[in-house]
């Protein structure tokens, strides 16, 4: 006896059918809406995922999915600016960081005031007023604040105890003698710090009460200061307690740096603490701790940290605006700051910080929550901002290697970047 | 019996036209369509949130008289110059070493085709974390035999040194492949000949190996200066044009303007700036060359 296939021309047509009504038959299993958002990973992550996500109850009550899509931080604005150039999109929430919204910007961007009157977010003022002001263009809010990264002074204190140190500098002055022994113990290298990003630079002029650009769009305020960071910074490069490889160093190398026990102190966001003492990576868990960044001890001025922010935003051309706001107004809540908080996402309530689960997981929260008190951002949003960022580090880059004197990079920052700036 | 004919040949081309179409269609798109906006874009001020404002020629006059363009033009030609050349002379000397019968070819041949089967992103950290300059093996190999080692974060001459090295070793297999593959076409009754007359080696190379080889020369300096003078991965991955934009090349400073100013009126210009000089550069050298082949077959 043999068995034989045989496809018939009705057979194949009945298949193709039922096939193709199965496949229609498929979405009603799924939920009936989507919500495509656009994002850095790290904000997917922070909500959790799995059985862990903390969205979960929103997207039942609501029968949406999200599906995010996500990038690194300068491709995420490029795309974001370019789906909200468009005549619609399919991207209904975006996360801004808080130094690109400019006038023209916010113009392609969902004023979110008639929103926030409409449907009001929990407890709202506990969102850090200053964030907020950050993301109010023109007198339209814009964004909602969801993320906060405050920069930190980080120490390897096994480092520091090897060559008899027992606490982390408090001034200035101390951090630079402190990289210095370390630096000739011949164990490690003083300071690793990324050379393409304005943070350093501007923490440094900071610590002597000077600044870049200030939220007046004054250039340079304390050009003195600036001098005396940019001649710390070149100090350091001079005596080996940065690397070599400064201008070539950039953020990842950072971690790995401190990781790897290379470095003894470094300049990252708080919430880099859990990655820096992971024991599956770093050769230093438990060892690797933070403190505020600290000013100089002549300085009258607090230290003021850098911070970044992220907020929420929802382009002005998109499909769904009700199901995007539902969708922000879920992800600022105080319940899930908190959850994105205990997944190392910085909060933008000011409330969290003091959250006992909080404090219990991270005993660096009430630092980050001190330091973010002064904190601001490393430049006020302008339209040619990235220009004058890539402008300052060049003229940094050559100060620090020696190719020109601190004053001489001043004079040029002040004169290269001054025709930037809004009139 | 003429009308017929004209008839057929309309039948012809409207037959012939569905089919041609689809390619049409794609080089339209993808190509003239672009082209003409990146053109229409060059005229005008243009960024996110903004609408284009025409500006004339003030695109054109701001990137050529930007001095960081300038640098990045000088640093485009001297690398796509030095690399291009040397890799010719590497992959021809390569080639000939392979046509002479090496024991192990086909293993030696799949050495030397490897880099271009490694992703150009691992390919520069593999190269980053070689040449660290602390604790990379090849720096460390360097300083043990008592050799200068390449300082490319620090010196932007090293950097430049590291950046040609980098795109010789991952366009090499390119150029090899072409060469390698017109040498084995080259009958050996011509060496034989030459051999009879008397020849030595170097009167068969110059004689007989580089006029009927300059063909495939051709081709692959051609199609490797154009690849060349878009030179980005490297450069942006390396160095990101640092230390203090020393390094930075003119695909990389089209980048910038782009993708990090949103700048799209003055990257627009950049890019048709790009196109005039690679196809003078590429054609002045062809020319000479091509006389040269001519010269020497007649």
């Amino acid at each position: 006896m043999t068995s034989q296939l045989k496809l018939t021309r009705r057979g194949f047509l009945a298949g193709t059918a039922a096939v193709g009504a199965l496949s229609l038959a498929g979405p009603s299993f799924a939920a009936s809406k989507t919500l495509n958002i656009l994002s850095h990973r790290v904000h997917q992550t922070s909500l959790g995922e799995g059985d862990a996500d903390a969205m979960k109850d929103w997207k039942a009550a609501n029968d949406a999915e999200l599906n995010w899509t996500t990038f690194d931080s300068n491709p995420l604005m490029d795309r974001l600016f370019r789906e909200a150039s468009l005549s619609s999109t399919d991207f209904s929430v975006g996360y801004m960081v808080d130094n690109r919204p400019t006038s023209e910007i916010a113009k392609l961007f969902e004023p979110l005031g008639p929103w926030l009157e409409k449907d009001g977010i929990e407890e709202f003022d506990d969102i850090a007023p200053g964030l907020v002001q950050g993301m109010t263009v023109d007198g339209n809010l814009i964004g909602i604040p969801v993320r906060t990264a405050t920069q930190a002074l980080f120490y390897n204190e096994a480092r520091l105890e090897e060559v008899g140190i027992s606490a982390p500098p408090t001034t200035i002055e101390e951090l630079v003698e402190q990289a210095r022994k370390v630096t000739e113990s011949g164990k490690a290298t003083g300071m690793i710090l990324a050379s393409d990003l304005a943070v350093f630079p501007v923490m440094f002029a900071r610590a002597y009460g000077g600044d870049f650009i200030n939220k007046d769009f004054e250039l340079l305020p304390n050009k003195e200061a600036m001098e005396k960071g940019l001649t710390t910074l070149a100090d350091m490069f001079k005596d080996g307690s940065l690397p070599k490889s400064y201008a070539t160093t950039k953020n990842d190398d950072q971690v790995t740096w401190m990781q790897q026990g290379r470095a003894a102190f470094t300049v990252l966001p708080f919430a880099r603490a859990a990655q820096l003492n992971n024991a599956e990576q770093s050769k230093y868990p438990g060892k690797i701790k933070a403190i505020g960044f600290p000013g100089s001890k002549d300085s009258t001025v607090p230290m003021a940290s850098v911070v970044e922010a992220w907020a929420m935003v929802i382009p002005a051309n998109a499909k769904d605006k009700e199901l995007a706001w539902s969708f922000i107004k879920e992800v600022s809540s105080k319940k899930n700051t908190l959850v994105m908080a205990l997944n190392g996402n910085g909060p933008a309530r000011v409330s969290t910080f003091g959250e006992a689960e909080l404090t219990a997981k991270n005993p660096l929260a009430a630092v980050e929550a001190e330091v973010l008190a002064q904190a601001r951002g490393a430049f006020p949003p302008f339209p040619e901002a990235a220009r004058a960022q890539a402008l300052f580090l060049e003229e940094v880059q050559l100060a620090v290697l020696g190719r020109k004197t601190p004053a001489e990079a001043v004079a040029a920052i002040e004169s290269r970047v001054a025709p930037l700036l809004p009139s | 019996m003429a009308e017929l004919g004209d008839t057929m040949k309309a039948r012809t081309l409207w037959g012939v036209i569905p089919l041609l179409a689809p390619v049409q269609l794609l080089l339209l798109s993808v190509i003239i369509i672009p082209s003409i906006y990146v053109i229409w874009l060059s005229f005008h001020v243009s960024s996110f949130g903004q609408s284009a404002t025409f500006v004339g020629w003030d695109n054109y006059i701001r990137v050529i008289t930007d001095p960081a363009f300038h640098s990045a033009l000088i640093n485009t030609v001297i690398i796509v110059v030095v690399a291009v050349h040397l890799e010719l002379l590497v992959a021809l000397g390569v080639a000939l070493l392979f046509n002479s019968g090496l024991k192990f070819r086909r293993l030696l041949l799949v050495a030397v085709l490897a880099p271009y089967a490694v992703s150009e992103v691992i390919a520069v950290a593999m190269w980053r974390f070689l040449f660290d300059m602390d604790v990379g093996p090849v720096t460390q190999a360097l300083q043990a035999l008592g050799l200068p080692i390449l300082e490319w974060g620090y010196d932007p001459m090293h950097a430049m040194i590291m950046i040609a090295l980098l795109t010789i070793w991952m366009h090499l297999p390119f150029t090899f492949i072409i060469l390698y593959a017109a040498r084995l076409a080259l009958p050996s009754d011509l060496y034989e000949a030459a051999r009879i007359d008397g020849a030595t080696a170097w009167q068969s190379f110059r004689r007989i190996t580089i006029p009927l080889m300059g063909p495939a020369i051709l081709v692959a300096l051609l199609f490797r200066y154009i690849f060349a003078f878009r030179l980005f991965s490297e450069v942006w991955l390396m160095t990101q044009g640092g230390p203090a934009r020393s390094t930075e090349v003119v695909a990389v400073y089209l980048y910038q303007e782009a993708f990090s100013y949103n700048a799209f009126g003055t990257a627009a210009a950049t890019a048709w700036i790009m196109v005039i000089v690679s196809l003078l550069l590429a054609s002045g050298y062809i020319y000479l060359l091509r006389r040269q082949v001519n010269a020497n077959a007649k």
